[in-house]
């Protein structure tokens, strides 16, 4: 059109001119073409530079999206698609143009044309809203109005992608398979931030691996152990294999924390300082760990607690906490689940359970409304429990490692003061509220200490926990054991203890009660099927405390980032027998790799611990053959350096005998090689001193 | 193993001696009086009054006539071991750190502190005639010390060398007959606190503030053995009888931040002289040691510390008893 009208614009122009060339003949040079003039330069030649700026027909198409998938309704409905569809879509920028193509009977075709002012719009709502979900039958397809014309200019011998050759990445559980089921750790030390992996052998550790600078924060294994990871400026790699080499990168410039999924499915990397950077930059990823492919990016809102997102135990769910809100995602799609986050006004806290995909939150208490902890069963959404308390100042929720108890610890007050936004609590005592879950409705009981408590543990496979609790100065350690339909009984209460944390072991039974830091690294190893205290010793200034994962062995360390003597870490056995003391200088910490769950049943574990004898000989008797082998090894190389140092000594003695008259001129001719050679010159001397003074009353 | 304690000086031992028969023991501390003792009973049989600063190095000859004493009131002083007279006195320009006599007690080489402007020097002196007259006797040799002041020091056999451990940790060996350098060697990280002879003085042992004790031939300065601490090593010495070392020392008493003895490690630690293995700790001192010395007869051991106290320990029979399964 534009064209056209220029055309006839400059048609009527030459008319108008010409008239005016009649009037005033004398007074203009005639500048029109003479007759049979033929224009033979092209306006490009004359002027390019100013034609590059005409409009086109296609512009604009840029800013142009189209979207499919959208509800096919009647002519009376369709001012309420075009609000909803307005309501979407204008989030990313301004529409100025919609366009609905209808049928002749006025019903929409299930596609429209949007145009927004500017293509980058166009591009952020492709990006956002394509794959939609509206409701249950409408998923929008959102593409540029441009990738029409693109997609159609696919040449004809177009070939599709080589898919990637798959590629091996061996064993990553290769360390399962070490015959003596030897448990690898890793140490980091302050000093170029050199990371070394051991194996923890008997009867003596075996170095596998060190990398100084290996990572430039801190290191961690994978859940099941599979992979360790390094952060590096630019972002995460994971390594893994006998060689510990790389497995794949994922790139996030900045990143500073590093979660797994508890199944090792995704990885979530979290940049807090993105800003900083550009204003586009991702903060918080949720990648793909096998393919190394971004699933979801975050944008996390306010100071988060890491980790920000919680995952259920299958790697199906994850969820977050946000104010008044739970938002539950689901894997793969990573989208919200039901589209719609669980508004829960006051919620303070939750925790999924290491079993089932069931979670637990707990909500504060609001005016008249009490407390509540509620059990929220997921996909279904389906309370499957409620409990309500009074007088919360605060909840901590503990799930058994088993997922068969959970317990809530509640601290309760009796009188409260609001003071300057300043809310205090008086008269603390606590409850702890246990839940049997695998119990018909989930009844709950509940135990009431009036003291303080320092520590909470469930004994990871069993029925038992244990608390510390007392003013300081008199800290008891109470063990109580859970049963069906019945309350928790108190099994034991250790009195006058010094210790401020509960490690039990992996497979439950043992449990060390450890005064960590200030409390100079007291340690106590008890047996909690009869409660004997099997050894009380202490390593002084202890901050770590770990169990391998199959529960033989006991590290005990002193970090540099908490002390700067004495760093190191100590090897015991879970009887608290020491075995191995590793004095390091700037050693910071240990992490053991974790193992995967085992693959015998129930049955076939209770059979092994039954028929123990039987294989504790086997055992026995390939420890007396190691411990043989080195006090055989240690006497070979002590004889060997005795035999060296003979040889070396025998040398010195002849030259030192050689030197012997010259020595004696030294000394007046007198022998002093030994003392007794010289035997002119002494004078035997007796003294007699005081030894005892006794007073003998005789009658 | 009760020791006896022999409390006689006000404030930390800076050095015990033994003499060569063994029945006395010398010791020096922060307070002006070196003390001798009957190494017996822990009787005190007198002391040497005349010092007015701490006393850094004390030394005694082989046939038990002269005593010697450097100290920090800038001078060094020869006594009558029977009398404890004094019988000459060498003035300096700085502290005398360390001193010693010769094998035949002809000689004595004392070193002096970097301080005030002044250098380190070490200085040989004939000590045959010592009398008044000896303050202005010319020495045999004075060797002036640039880099990294003596902290300790050792005669080598037959009067011929003096060996020397550094502030840096270096170790030098001297002709004194030249006053050349001879050999150095860079075994230590940091200040060599303590240098002593074996029993027929082929070999030495150091002891540093690196943490580590180590073992030294005495002609070519090869390094033999390294006996690892956690703590700084005051002083170390051999035994004249085992195969076996004693190390004292501990956190440096500046920089003990708390009261307990746990953190600090103030134990004599006995190590297998060629295993280089610890067998055995001694508590007993509430600071770190600052000299450890064996009896002649090694039958006994004596510890001085940072608290004041000379500990004197007779071995248990368990000591005699004990071996190293070898073979």
């Amino acid at each position: 059109m534009a064209k056209k009208k220029d055309a006839e614009k400059a048609a009527q122009n030459a008319e108008a001119k010409k008239e005016k060339n009649e009037n005033a003949e004398d007074e203009e040079p005639n500048f029109d073409d003479p007759e049979g003039y033929v224009d033979d330069i092209s306006d490009e030649e004359l002027l390019s530079d100013l034609l590059k700026s005409k409009p086109r027909e296609t512009d604009g198409v840029e800013s142009v999206v189209v979207v499919d998938g959208i509800p096919l309704v009647g002519p009376e409905r369709i001012e309420k698609l075009s609000s909803v569809i307005s309501k979407i879509f204008s989030k990313f920028g301004t529409i100025v143009n919609e366009y609905y193509p209808k049928t002749d009977d006025g019903h929409t075709k299930g596609y429209i044309f949007l145009e927004y002012a500017n293509p980058k719009h166009a591009l952020e709502a492709v990006k956002m809203t394509n794959n939609y979900k509206l409701d249950k039958q409408h998923t929008f397809l959102v593409n540029l109005f441009t990738d029409f014309k693109k997609y159609e200019d696919i040449s004809d011998n177009w070939e599709p992608p080589e898919p990637m050759p798959y590629k091996d990445q061996g064993n990553l559980h290769y360390y399962m398979l070490e015959p003596d089921s030897y448990d690898q750790y890793f140490i980091i030390m302050n000093n170029e931030n050199t990371a070394q992996i051991w194996l923890n052998s008997a009867p003596e550790p075996t170095k596998l691996e060190e990398r100084p600078r290996w990572s430039d924060s801190f290191v961690q294994w994978s859940p099941l152990g599979s992979y360790i990871s390094t952060l590096h400026k630019k972002g995460v790699a994971l390594w893994g294999g006998p060689e510990f080499s790389q497995i794949m990168r994922f790139s996030h410039n900045g990143v500073q924390f590093v979660d797994f999924s508890p199944c090792e499915k995704y990885l979530v990397t979290y940049s807090p300082q993105a800003e900083n950077h550009s204003a586009d930059q991702k903060k918080l990823i949720v990648w793909d760990i096998r393919t190394g492919l971004e699933k979801r990016t975050f944008t996390p809102d306010g100071p988060g607690i890491w980790p920000i997102f919680r995952w259920s135990h299958d790697d199906r769910y994850f969820a977050r906490l946000g104010l008044d809100v739970l938002s539950v995602y689901e894997t793969p799609s990573f989208g919200l689940l039901d589209k719609k986050s669980i508004k829960i006004p006051g919620i303070r806290d939750f925790s999924w359970s290491p079993t089932d995909n069931v979670l637990a939150y707990w909500v504060a208490e609001d005016k008249n409304v009490p407390a509540r902890v509620t059990l929220l069963e997921i996909p279904s959404r389906n309370e499957i429990r409620a409990k309500n308390l009074f007088n919360v100042a605060d909840c901590k929720i503990h799930w058994q490692k088993c997922g068969d108890y959970l317990c809530v610890n509640v601290n309760r007050y009796t009188k409260i003061t609001k003071k300057d936004k300043e809310i205090k609590y008086t008269g603390m005592y606590y409850n702890f509220e246990i839940f049997h879950m695998r119990e018909k409705q989930i009844p709950v009981d509940s135990v009431e200490i009036k003291e303080t408590i320092h520590a909470f543990a469930w004994e990871p496979v069993g029925s038992k926990f244990a608390i510390i609790h007392g003013e300081a100065g008199n800290v008891n350690v109470s063990f109580y054991g859970v049963k069906t339909g019945q309350a928790p009984a108190l099994l034991k209460r250790f009195e006058k203890k010094v210790c401020n944390s509960l490690h039990w072991a992996p497979s439950g039974q043992f449990i060390v009660l450890a005064g960590m830091r200030n409390m100079g690294g007291a340690l106590e190893f008890v047996d909690t099927n009869d409660f004997v205290i099997m050894n009380s010793t202490e390593h002084y200034s202890a901050s770590i405390l770990s169990w391998d994962p199959t529960g033989r062995y006991v590290v005990t360390a002193v970090s540099y980032w908490k002390v700067k003597v004495d760093t190191g870490y100590w090897l015991w056995s879970f009887q608290g027998k020491i075995l191995k003391r590793f004095n390091i200088e700037s050693f910071c910490t240990l992490s053991w790799r974790p193992r995967l769950p085992t693959l015998l049943s129930a049955k076939q574990q209770s059979e092994i611990k039954k028929n123990l004898k039987k294989y504790s000989t086997q055992f026995e008797s390939k420890d007396r053959m190691r411990m043989s082998k080195a006090s055989k090894e240690l006497i070979e190389k002590r004889s060997k350096l005795l035999k060296e140092f003979q040889e070396y000594r025998a040398k010195q003695i002849e030259r030192w005998m050689e030197q012997k008259t010259q020595r004696m001129a030294l000394r007046n001719n007198i022998d002093t090689d030994e003392l007794d050679s010289d035997t002119k010159n002494v004078e035997e001397e007796t003294v007699e001193f005081l030894v005892k003074q006794e007073t003998t009353v005789i009658e | 193993m009760k020791p006896m304690i022999l409390h006689g000086h006000e404030r930390s031992i800076t050095q015990i001696r033994y003499n060569r028969e063994g029945d006395l023991l010398f010791s020096s501390s922060k307070d002006h009086t070196p003390n001798v003792w009957y190494s017996l009973n822990g009787e005190r049989l007198g002391t040497f009054d005349g010092h007015q600063g701490a006393i850094w190095s004390i030394d005694v000859n082989w046939d038990t006539t002269r005593f010697m004493s450097g100290a920090a009131d800038r001078c060094l002083r020869l006594w009558d071991c029977a009398t404890g007279k004094e019988i000459g006195k060498i003035n300096t320009d700085t502290s005398v750190r360390t001193c010693m006599f010769s094998y035949s007690a002809n000689m004595a080489v004392y070193s002096t502190d970097t301080q005030l402007g002044h250098r380190c020097e070490m200085v040989i002196i004939d000590v045959r005639n010592a009398d008044d007259s000896i303050e202005n006797a010319p020495p045999i040799m004075k060797i002036p010390v640039s880099d990294s002041k003596i902290t300790s020091l050792l005669w080598g056999p037959l009067d011929e060398t003096v060996v020397t451990g550094h502030e840096k940790g270096e170790i030098n060996q001297w002709d004194i007959r030249v006053g050349k350098k001879l050999n150095t060697v860079n075994d230590h990280k940091y200040a060599i606190a303590d240098m002593q002879l074996n029993k027929d003085g082929t070999m030495f042992i150091t002891a540093s503030k690196d943490n580590t004790a180590k073992l030294f031939d005495i002609e070519t300065l090869a390094l033999l053995k390294c006996y690892k601490t956690e703590r700084p090593v005051n002083s170390a010495a051999i035994s004249p009888i085992y195969d076996h070392v004693v190390l004292g020392g501990g956190q440096e008493a500046m920089d003990v931040t708390t009261t307990s003895t746990r953190v600090g490690k103030f134990d004599s630690r006995f190590f297998h002289l060629i295993f280089e293995e610890e067998f055995g700790r001694v508590k007993g001192h509430f600071g770190p040691i600052n000299s450890v010395a064996f009896h002649p007869d090694g039958k006994s051991y004596s510890s001085g510390g940072e608290d004041g106290y000379v500990r004197v320990h007779n071995f248990d029979p368990a000591y005699f008893d004990f071996n190293f399964d070898c073979q």
